[in-house]
């Protein structure tokens, strides 16, 4: 009777105490045990949304585990990205980033409750630069001519854009300084209804990101007459980068960079994985094809590199932040 | 063009493009019933299930979904005066009178015929005249917005039900909330409140479930003590008995799906403009005005055939120009996008087989969510005889579940409730919530708009009253707005000389 008590309390001891065992165990496996989660600022359905999701799809036999999309919309990412800086550093809560967005929320607010430095980057996946558009039949043919226009009157020349104090808002501010010049900029609610205000002869020219001009611009309907970035736009390679345009250099900061970070404090071994994943997924000729059918620009950076150019553009930005406050 | 439509009959005759529709509806009726899920949450969350069908499946299935769900929020709106999607907010002001005088299945059955004659007719106008009336929709700039967006404030009066200063202080209380948030053009925070969550403004959807879901449940709590007899269903059965009704209402459902389909048109107005507009027109033409807002079959039939009317028309401007009208629709662009289809003429020509597949998939499932959503509203109906200690706590549950997650975030829990207590003081005494709705939803668009035409005249003011008066279709409008304020003076006078006497 009593041997049967006993063995009874040590089974259920043990039975208690076995799941514990197999967590222990578990931790000493290879990273990643479980599925991993991917914290998004914007809201499903966006263009950072769509991004993330396709990359999520393509990277899971890279990386061994399913990366689960979690949005966090609202207040212009600073939601999303406060929630990441916050995040456990175990290596299963990472996050899909908004350069420059993500320093330009921290620059221009009061009590942002998160620092440049809790994040560590892992890889960029995209890099989408502004483009300045015209509608197709204006008589501004190429960059020169825009630029004549607005020297002629300063302040005067429409140019709508996502805003206020957006990327692309942060890129026509850069190009003013630059070139010289001043032009009327006008906020729209996304890179869409400033396209359509273009179309519709409401604003002399648009500054839409690329990726969101393309459609149009192929389909004859607006004219782009300079990107504002370095080297020429994948899928538009007719389109003179700026520098080609006008002959001065302007620093295309106001690119938007999709990239993937992690908390401050994840292991260097996790780091390594996930970087090897996400290096991986940008050769994955599957992942390629699928990107260039949906026009996806992207532009492959590793953790360090990455890391490197948030510094750098971080701090080129600050100095422009009080002309869009 | 028939050749089109041929070649989009074969992509429709694969079972598996009808099995995707079916699933679309069926899953889109029980997104549109719950209050807190709504057609673009439907969209965004399905989109990435599409990514390995074939792109006309996966847009049928995307189709299906936005018009089963903008047309199934009228039955909760109906029968618990909670409207399922901010596109049923007109539905209720009826629909819910006539369910607690006992006739819920006319209700939803006239909700339900409305809804698909609407949305067949705006898939009729996308599958003809798509294109001329995209260039139409290029034509609306900012100082047009802005006027629609007022004139949208007219129809107040309509809603108001006899009480035009509580239908204006609902009004205003509307408008003053839909300027919480950053400012549309400089970004400046406005009664933010430091809290990150108010920097986008109030979230529409969370504070239409504070404002209709709390006040229902407190005033069934108050009622506890009452008789908990369900109201009886007094009226036949048989959805299909009131089909004769709809025909006799013909004039009303031709002006409610053309005002629903040029409001689709236009970009960025929305589902819920519409179905207010058609409820406005309605009610100033009808021979029995005095009915509105008491259970009035007229304006069940005409919210709900514009509301389904907006749906085809703001897949015009998006397939034709690329151009999305709603948040449904910015989705759907997504969904099309990803399978590296590119809006506009291609779309048309190089991609046949997929385009009018697609638009052909609208009419079997504006067809299919007459017989899936009469199904589901049969047991729905039976909500009502729920007793009501166990429906309240259901439905302040499903409110607090709902709000949170749209954005996964317990600030909106909080958000919502805070809108029902608004909900509440004004359901004591009285005033109508649906102007306040209006308020919500037009006030940032009418600021925002106001402010662009100003910063693209430069802030000339003199500059922006010539523009508002010279440009054809804003003096139009400009027209429209004086008429209906007009006509709303002119009736009030007449009420309150009727109310002396």
């Amino acid at each position: 009777m009593i041997g049967k008590i006993r063995f009874a309390a040590l089974a259920m001891t043990a039975a208690l105490t076995l799941p514990f065992l197999q967590a222990a165990t578990a931790t000493a496996g290879e990273y990643p045990e479980k599925p991993v989660s991917m914290i998004v600022a914007y809201s499903p359905g966006g263009g950072t949304d769509t991004a993330a999701r396709v990359i999520a799809k393509y990277v899971q036999p890279h990386l061994g585990q399913r990366l689960i999309i979690q949005n966090k919309p609202g207040a212009g990412g600073q939601i999303g990205f406060t929630e990441l800086a916050r995040s456990q550093p175990d290596g299963y809560k990472i996050g899909f980033i908004n350069i420059p967005s993500i320093f330009m929320v921290k620059m221009l607010r009061e009590n942002v409750p998160y620092e440049m430095s809790d994040f560590e980057a892992i890889a960029n996946i995209q890099l989408d630069p502004v483009m300045l558009v015209v509608k197709a039949d204006s008589p501004l043919k190429t960059f020169q001519d825009f630029l004549d226009a607005a020297k002629k009157a300063p302040g005067e020349v429409n140019v709508g854009g996502d805003g206020p104090q957006s990327n692309n808002q942060l890129q026509v501010v850069v190009a003013e300084d630059k070139l010289g010049v001043d032009v009327n900029f006008v906020s729209f609610d996304g890179s869409g209804p400033a396209i359509t205000a273009t179309l519709g002869d409401q604003v002399v020219a648009a500054v839409p990101s690329a990726s969101s001009a393309t459609t149009h611009i192929l389909n004859g309907r607006l004219r782009a007459l300079a990107v504002f970035s370095e080297k020429r736009y994948k899928y538009l390679p007719d389109v003179p980068t700026i520098k080609e345009a006008s002959g001065v250099d302007v620093p295309g900061i106001g690119a938007s960079m999709r990239g993937i970070a992690v908390p401050k404090g994840v292991s260097p071994e996790q780091k390594k994985v996930l970087e090897a994943a996400f290096a991986k997924v940008m050769e994955d000729p599957e992942f390629l094809a699928h990107a260039e059918k949906m026009g996806l620009p992207l532009d492959y950076m590793n953790g360090a590199d990455f890391d490197a150019y948030i510094q750098s553009a971080a701090e080129a930005v600050e100095a422009y932040i009080p002309l869009l406050k | 063009m028939f050749e089109n439509i041929l070649i989009g009959l074969s992509s429709l005759s694969d079972p598996i493009m009808l099995a995707a529709i079916a699933a679309g509806v069926f899953g889109g009726v029980l997104i549109g019933i719950l209050p807190g899920l709504t057609s673009t949450m439907g969209v965004a969350l399905l989109i990435p299930v599409t990514f390995s069908m074939p792109p006309q499946v996966g847009l049928a299935m995307l189709g299906g979904i936005y018009l089963a769900s903008t047309y199934s929020g009228a039955i909760s709106a109906v029968l618990l005066n909670i409207p399922g999607t901010p596109a049923a907010v007109a539905t209720l002001l009826d629909g819910h009178p006539m369910s607690r005088r006992g006739q819920s299945t006319r209700a939803l059955a006239l909700a339900t015929f409305g809804s698909s004659i609407g949305g067949l007719l705006s898939v009729v106008a996308l599958l003809f005249i798509a294109p001329p009336l995209a260039e139409f929709s290029l034509r609306f700039g900012s100082p047009e917005y802005f006027l629609l967006a007022v004139f949208g404030i007219t129809v107040i009066a309509s809603l108001s039900a006899g009480a035009m200063e509580k239908g204006i202080i609902a009004g205003a209380l509307g408008l003053l909330l839909s300027t919480i948030g950053n400012h549309p053009l400089t970004g400046e925070m406005r009664f933010t409140m430091d809290l990150p969550s108010l920097y986008d403004g109030i979230p529409l959807v969370v504070s239409l479930i504070g404002l209709y879901s709390v006040p229902e449940v407190i005033s069934m709590i108050s009622k506890r003590k009452q008789s908990n007899k369900p109201v009886f269903n007094a009226d036949k059965t048989n959805p299909m008995a009131f089909m004769p009704e709809m025909f006799k209402q013909k004039v009303n459902v031709l002006r409610s799906s053309l005002i629903g389909i040029i409001v689709g048109i236009i970009p960025g107005v929305g589902c819920s403009v519409g179905g207010f507009l058609a409820y406005d027109a309605a009610k100033r033409s009808s021979k029995k005005p005095e009915e509105f807002g008491n259970g009035s079959p007229e304006g069940v039939v005409a919210s709900e055939t514009s509301n389904n009317a907006v749906t085809g028309g703001t897949l015009i401007p998006l397939l034709t120009l690329g151009v999305p009208g709603n948040p449904v629709t910015a989705v759907l662009l997504g969904g099309i996008m990803i399978h590296g289809l590119r809006p506009g003429p291609d779309l048309f020509t190089l991609n046949a087989d997929i385009t009018y597949g697609f638009i052909l998939s609208l009419f079997v499932a504006n067809l299919l969510f007459v017989p899936v959503g009469l199904f589901v509203a049969k047991y729905c109906v039976r909500v009502i005889q729920i007793p009501r200690s166990i429906l309240a706590p259901s439905i302040l549950a499903l409110a607090a579940i709902g709000s949170y997650s749209i954005r996964g975030s317990l600030d909106d829990v909080v958000i919502m409730l805070f809108v029902g207590a608004i909900g509440f003081l004004l359901q004591f005494f009285s005033v109508p919530r649906a102007p306040l709705v209006l308020g919500l939803v037009l006030g940032t668009l009418a600021e925002g708009e106001l402010a662009r035409s100003l910063a693209l005249v430069h802030g000339d003011l003199g500059a922006f009253a010539a523009q508002l008066v010279t440009r054809p279709i804003s003096a139009v409008i400009l027209l429209l707005c004086c008429y209906a304020l007009y006509q709303g003076i002119v009736q009030h006078r007449k009420n309150s000389k009727m109310l002396d006497e």
